[in-house]
C-alpha cells in the first residue's frame, strides 16, 4: 500500500504542470526490466493493457485505448507497480518530490482537480483536504472531540461513509480519485473501529497525550518508493498493530465471558429444575471460563451444596440397596463415598464405621468413622459402644474400656456394653 | 438506460424485483405468481422446463427434476453435505471433472452453476417480459454464510445467464434494505431468515440512510426442507408400520411424499390438523396401497422442535458477535416462507421479547432489497448506503500451524488491516505468506486462497526483522495481500482471485451451449 501512497502523491503533484484537463498526461509507465508478466493472473482486457505498455505511451492515452474503464486502468497500473511489473517514468518521480504539496483551491486549474471527471469538483477538493488530515489523530479524522461519546462517533462515521464509501460512486469515472476515495474510507473505518471499541479507545487516548504530533500525511506521501518507511510511519504501524491485537484480545475475552454466561444460564436453568448435578457441572464450567466473576462463585456454593446432597442421596440409596442384597463390600464403598458429602451425618458415620468393622476391613478406618460419629453426637451411647468394640477388636484395651464406660454412663441400661466390659 | 433487477435466487423459490417510479415492485411471472420455483427438469423427449412447469411435472418425472440445487453450489463432491443430498435426492448426483457435484438429468450431467444460470435466465426472462425491454444488470442475493467459491459460482451463473452481476449481497442484508427503504429512523434490526434450505440471522443498524451490518451468522444446511424431511420420514415410518412397505427406495413415492409433506406443513400454519391422502402410493401382491393419515399441528411441532431451538442458538451467537442482548434489538424482521409457521414466530417473539415486524412479505422482501441495492448503486441521487461486511475471516498461517486473523468476519468493506510479523529462525532471509480464509484457529482447517514468498530479509536473530503484512479488500470484495520488510522496504503482494468450481473456458463453453440451445428452442 505504501507504494500506492507514493504514487498517488505523484499523481496530485504532476498534474500541476499541465492544464488540468488530461490528468496524468505526462506519466509514462515502463515494464520493469527482467520481470516476467507470465506469472501474473490477468483477464484478457488486462493482458491487452499490459501489452500496450511500451515506455512511450503515456497514461492518458492508455486510458483511452484500453478496453477497460479509466478507473480500472489506474487500478491495474497501481497493482502492477506494487507487484514490481511496472515502473513509472523517472522524470515524473522528480516532479512529484518537488511539487507534492497541495496548493489548496486557487484557480480553476487547481492542483489535481479535473472537472472532466464524473466526480464533483467540490468533492475533489474535499478529497485533497481530507488526505492532508489522514495522519492526524483518529478523532480528528472523524471530526469529533477527543472525548466524544459512542453515538457521536457513529454519526460522524455514517456521515463520512456517505461521502467516501466507494459504492457512492459505483461505476463512475473518478479517475485517480477512485483509489483515493477508497483509501479515505478505509482510514475513516479504522478510526471508527478503534474509537468505538472499548478495548482500544483508552489506548488511542493515551497515545494522543503521549505523542501530540502524529506523522503528517506529507511525510507518508514522500516516502521513497523502494526505500524504508520513515521511522515515525513505522511507529504508527506498530501502534496500529498493537491496537488491533488489543481489540482481538478483548474480543477473545468477550467470547470467554459469553461462553461463561451461557454455561451459567444453563446451570441456573438446571438448578430451577432441581437437576443439581447438571447445574453444578455447568456453573463449574462458567467459573472456568470467567474465573473473576464473583456472582458465579457465590452461586456456586449454593449449587454445590445442593449437588452434594443429591449425590449423597443417590449413593445412600445404592448403598442401602447393596446392603439389602448382602453385598456388604459394595455397600461400604457407597457409604464411604456418601460420607464425603455428608461429613456432618453422625448416623452415617456410625453406620459406615460399624460396617467396616463387621466386614473386618481396615480397622483404623472403622475407628475413624466411629470416632467421627462420637464427636458429632457425643451423647450417643451406641456410638461410644461401637467405638469401644472396634478398639477391642484392634487390641487397644484401655481405649476400649474408656469408650464402653462412657457408653454405660450415657445409658446405664446398655446390657451389651456391660457384657463387653466384663469380658475385658 | 438498462434497468437493474434484484434477484433472490432461493433454494426452493426465486423472486425478481425492480424499482419503478422510485418504488420497489415484485415482478409476477406469466402465471401471475410472484415467486417461481427454483426447479429445472428435462422431459422424456428432451425438453427443458423451468419454474412452475418443472414443478408441475416433477411427480411423474422425479428422476429428471432438479430442486434445491443451491445446496450443492460451490461445494466439493466430498463435502458431507453433498453426500447427504446424494442420499436424499431422487435425481442423480455424480462427481464432475473439477471434483464438483454434478446433477444428472436427461442423460446429461449439469454443473450446479449451470442449473443456477438456467433459473437466473428464467428470472431475467420474467423481468424482460414484464418490462418489455432487455435487462442486462442484476444484484443477486446469497445466504450470509456462503463462502467465496459459493459466491463466485453464483456470480458465474449470472454471467452465463447473460447478466452482469453488479453485486452479490447477503439475503438478510437485502431484507434489512427493504425494511429500511424510505425510513428515517435510527434502529437496530434483527433479520431472522428461515428459508427453504438455509438459515441466516443478521443484526443491522440503520441511521441517516446508512445501513451497517453489525453481525451475521447462519447455517447453510438448515431450512424449511428439513421440516419437510421430518414429515416425510414420519410418513414413511407410519406407512411401514401400517402396510409393512418401505417407501424409501421409490423415487416417485418420495416425490409425492415430499410434495404432500410441504403442503401439509404450509396448511398447518392456518389449521390445527390436516388429512394427508396419497392414493396408490405403492402396491404389493394384495393390490394397490393408499396412504391416509391425519397430521396435527402439535405433532408437526413435536417433529421439528429441535430445529427451531437450533436456530435460536445461532441467534444467540450472532447477538454476541454484535455485542448486543436480545432486548437491544428494536425490530425483528422475519424472512423466508418457513417463518410463516406459528411455532417459529412464537419462538422468535419469545426470544426477543417482542412481536416480529409485520408488513414485509417474507417471500419477496429479499428480492426487493436486492433491487434497492441495484438502484442505490446506479442511480444519481442516492439516499441509501449499505455498509456491507466480509462473511469469513482472513489471515495468514503462522509458526506452529496457527491461523492469525487480520480481518475478522463481519468487518465492513472496503477495509485495510495490517499487522507486523517477524522471523522464527536466526538468519532467516525469507518468509512464506500463506493467505487463508475461515474461522478455525488451526491453519490447516481453513481454506488456502493463495501464497507467496517475501525474500531478501536481512540476516538477523529471530524476532528482530519486522514484516508488515497487510490485507486489503476493495468494495467489490477483491482481496489483495502484501508483505513488506519495514527495514529494506522490499515488498511482495498478490491479488486473490475468487474461483468458483468452473474455470473461464468452461464458463464460455456453457454460454455457447446455451446460446445454441436457445436458438434450437426458438427454431
Amino acid at each position: 500500500m505504501k507504494a500506492s501512497v507514493t504514487w498517488e502523491g505523484q499523481g496530485i503533484a504532476m498534474r500541476l504542470g499541465n492544464d488540468g484537463s488530461g490528468s496524468g498526461a505526462e506519466r509514462i509507465p515502463h515494464l520493469a526490466p527482467g520481470c516476467d508478466p507470465a506469472r501474473l493472473s490477468l483477464t484478457p482486457a488486462e493482458g491487452y493493457l499490459l501489452s500496450r505498455i511500451d515506455g512511450i505511451t503515456p497514461l492518458a492515452l492508455l486510458r483511452q485505448i484500453a478496453a477497460l474503464p479509466a478507473a480500472d486502468v489506474d487500478r491495474c497500473l497501481e497493482r502492477w507497480a506494487k507487484e514490481g511489473v511496472v515502473v513509472w517514468d523517472e522524470a515524473g518521480r522528480k516532479a512529484a518530490r518537488t511539487l507534492s504539496v497541495p496548493q489548496g483551491r486557487a484557480t480553476p486549474a487547481a492542483p489535481g482537480i479535473d472537472p472532466s471527471l464524473d466526480f464533483p469538483v467540490e468533492m475533489q477538493h474535499r478529497v485533497i483536504e481530507f488526505e492532508a488530515c489522514l495522519g492526524k489523530p483518529y478523532h480528528e479524522i472523524l471530526g469529533v472531540a477527543p472525548e466524544a461519546d459512542a453515538k457521536t462517533i457513529k454519526q460522524a462515521y455514517f456521515g463520512l461513509s456517505k461521502q467516501f464509501h466507494p459504492d457512492r460512486y459505483f461505476r463512475r469515472n473518478l479517475g485517480p480519485y477512485a483509489a483515493r476515495v477508497e483509501r479515505i474510507f478505509k482510514k475513516v473505518l479504522e478510526a471508527y473501529e478503534l474509537l468505538s471499541d472499548p478495548a482500544t479507545r483508552p489506548e488511542v487516548q493515551r497515545e494522543l497525550t503521549a505523542e501530540p504530533s502524529a506523522p503528517p500525511a506529507a511525510a507518508e506521501a514522500q516516502a521513497a518508493p523502494a526505500g524504508a518507511a520513515p521511522p515515525d510511519a513505522a511507529a504508527a504501524l506498530r501502534l496500529r498493530a498493537r491496537l488491533a491485537s488489543l481489540g482481538r484480545q478483548h474480543r477473545a475475552h468477550g467470547d470467554r465471558r459469553r461462553k461463561a454466561k451461557g454455561f451459567f444460564e444453563s446451570g441456573m436453568a438446571a438448578f430451577k429444575k432441581e437437576r443439581w448435578l447438571e447445574a453444578a457441572g455447568s456453573v463449574r464450567l462458567a467459573i472456568a471460563f470467567d474465573p473473576h466473576n464473583e456472582s458465579y462463585r457465590s452461586a456456586f456454593s449454593d449449587v454445590q451444596r445442593k449437588a452434594h446432597e443429591e449425590r449423597a442421596r443417590v449413593l445412600l440409596k445404592e448403598a442401602d440397596g447393596a446392603y439389602e442384597l448382602g453385598d456388604y463390600k459394595d455397600a461400604l464403598r457407597h457409604y464411604e463415598e456418601a460420607l464425603h458429602y455428608r461429613a456432618f451425618d453422625a448416623e452415617l458415620s456410625h453406620k459406615t464405621g460399624r460396617l467396616a468393622w463387621k466386614l473386618g476391613a481396615d480397622l483404623r478406618k472403622a475407628k475413624d468413622y466411629a470416632m467421627a460419629a462420637c464427636e458429632l453426637a457425643p451423647e450417643n451411647a451406641l456410638y461410644h459402644r461401637t467405638l469401644g468394640q472396634i478398639y477391642k477388636a484392634a487390641g487397644l484395651t484401655a481405649n476400649a474400656k474408656r469408650e464402653l464406660q462412657t457408653a454405660l454412663r450415657l445409658d446405664p441400661k446398655d446390657v451389651e456394653s456391660r457384657q463387653e466390659l466384663k469380658a475385658l | 438506460m438498462s434497468r437493474v433487477i434484484g434477484i433472490d435466487l432461493g433454494t426452493t423459490n426465486s423472486c425478481v424485483a425492480i424499482i419503478e417510479n422510485a418504488q420497489p415492485s415484485v415482478i409476477p411471472n406469466a402465471g401471475g405468481y410472484k415467486t417461481t420455483p427454483s426447479m429445472f427438469a428435462v422431459t422424456q423427449d428432451g425438453k427443458r422446463l423451468v419454474g412452475h412447469l418443472a414443478k408441475r411435472q416433477a411427480i411423474t418425472n422425479a428422476r429428471n427434476s432438479v430442486y434445491a440445487s443451491k445446496r450443492l453450489i460451490g461445494r466439493r463432491f466430498e463435502d458431507p453435505e453433498v453426500q447427504k443430498c446424494i442420499e436424499l435426492c431422487p435425481y442423480g448426483i455424480v462427481r464432475g471433472q473439477n471434483d464438483d457435484p454434478r446433477i444428472e438429468v436427461g442423460g446429461k450431467a449439469f454443473t450446479c452453476t449451470e442449473i443456477a444460470s438456467i433459473i437466473l435466465r428464467e428470472m431475467k426472462r420474467v423481468a424482460e417480459e414484464y418490462l418489455g425491454e432487455p435487462v442486462q444488470e442484476a444484484v443477486i442475493t446469497v445466504p450470509a454464510y456462503f463462502n467465496d467459491p459459493q459466491r463466485q459460482c453464483t456470480k458465474d451463473a449470472g454471467r452465463i445467464a447473460g447478466l452482469e452481476v453488479l453485486r452479490i449481497i447477503n439475503e438478510p442484508t437485502a431484507a434489512a434494505l427493504a425494511y429500511g427503504f424510505g425510513k428515517k429512523t435510527d434502529e437496530k434490526v434483527a433479520v431472522y431468515d428461515l428459508g427453504g434450505g438455509t438459515f441466516d440471522i443478521s443484526i443491522l443498524e440503520m441511521s441517516q440512510g446508512v445501513i451497517e451490518v453489525l453481525a451475521t451468522a447462519g447455517n447453510t444446511f438448515l431450512g424449511g426442507e428439513d421440516f419437510d424431511r421430518r414429515v416425510v420420514n414420519w410418513l414413511i415410518q407410519h406407512f411401514s408400520e401400517s402396510d409393512s412397505i418401505d417407501l424409501r427406495g421409490d423415487a416417485m413415492a418420495l416425490q409425492r411424499l415430499k410434495d404432500a409433506a410441504e403442503k401439509a406443513k404450509c396448511d398447518l400454519s392456518q389449521r390445527e390438523a390436516v388429512e394427508i391422502n396419497l392414493p396408490f402410493i405403492a402396491s404389493d401382491d394384495s393390490g394397490p396401497r393408499h396412504l391416509s393419515i391425519e397430521l396435527s399441528r402439535e405433532t408437526l411441532e413435536g417433529l421439528v422442535h429441535d430445529i427451531v431451538s437450533d436456530t435460536l442458538k445461532t441467534v444467540e451467537r450472532c447477538l454476541g458477535d454484535a455485542g448486543l442482548g436480545a432486548k437491544d434489538v428494536d425490530q425483528v424482521i422475519l424472512v423466508g416462507g418457513q417463518t410463516r409457521m406459528p411455532m417459529v414466530q412464537q419462538a422468535v417473539a419469545d426470544y426477543f421479547g417482542k412481536r416480529p415486524h409485520k408488513g414485509v412479505n417474507p417471500d419477496e422482501v429479499v428480492a426487493v432489497g436486492a433491487s434497492i441495492q441495484g438502484e442505490a448503486l446506479t442511480s444519481e441521487d442516492q439516499n441509501l448506503l449499505l455498509l456491507d461486511v466480509t462473511p469469513l475471516s482472513l489471515g495468514i498461517a503462522t509458526f506452529g500451524g496457527h491461523f492469525a486473523k487480520l480481518i475478522e468476519r463481519n468487518t465492513t468493506v472496503p477495509v485495510r488491516k495490517a499487522h507486523i510479523f517477524t522471523t522464527t529462525r536466526d538468519n532467516q532471509t525469507a518468509v512464506k505468506i500463506r493467505v487463508l480464509q475461515g474461522e478455525s484457529e488451526t491453519a490447516a482447517e481453513n481454506d488456502l486462497l493463495g501464497e507467496f514468498v517475501l525474500t531478501g530479509i536481512r540476516r538477523a536473530p529471530k524476532g528482530e526483522p519486522e514484516i508488515e503484512v497487510s490485507f486489503d479488500i476493495d468494495a467489490n470484495g477483491i482481496v489483495s495481500v502484501s508483505a513488506r520488510d519495514l527495514e529494506t522496504g522490499k515488498e511482495q503482494s498478490i491479488t486473490v482471485n475468487a474461483t468458483g468450481t468452473l474455470d473461464e473456458g468452461e464458463i464460455q463453453q456453457i454460454i455457447e451451449e446455451h446460446e445454441l440451445y436457445e436458438v434450437q428452442a426458438k427454431g
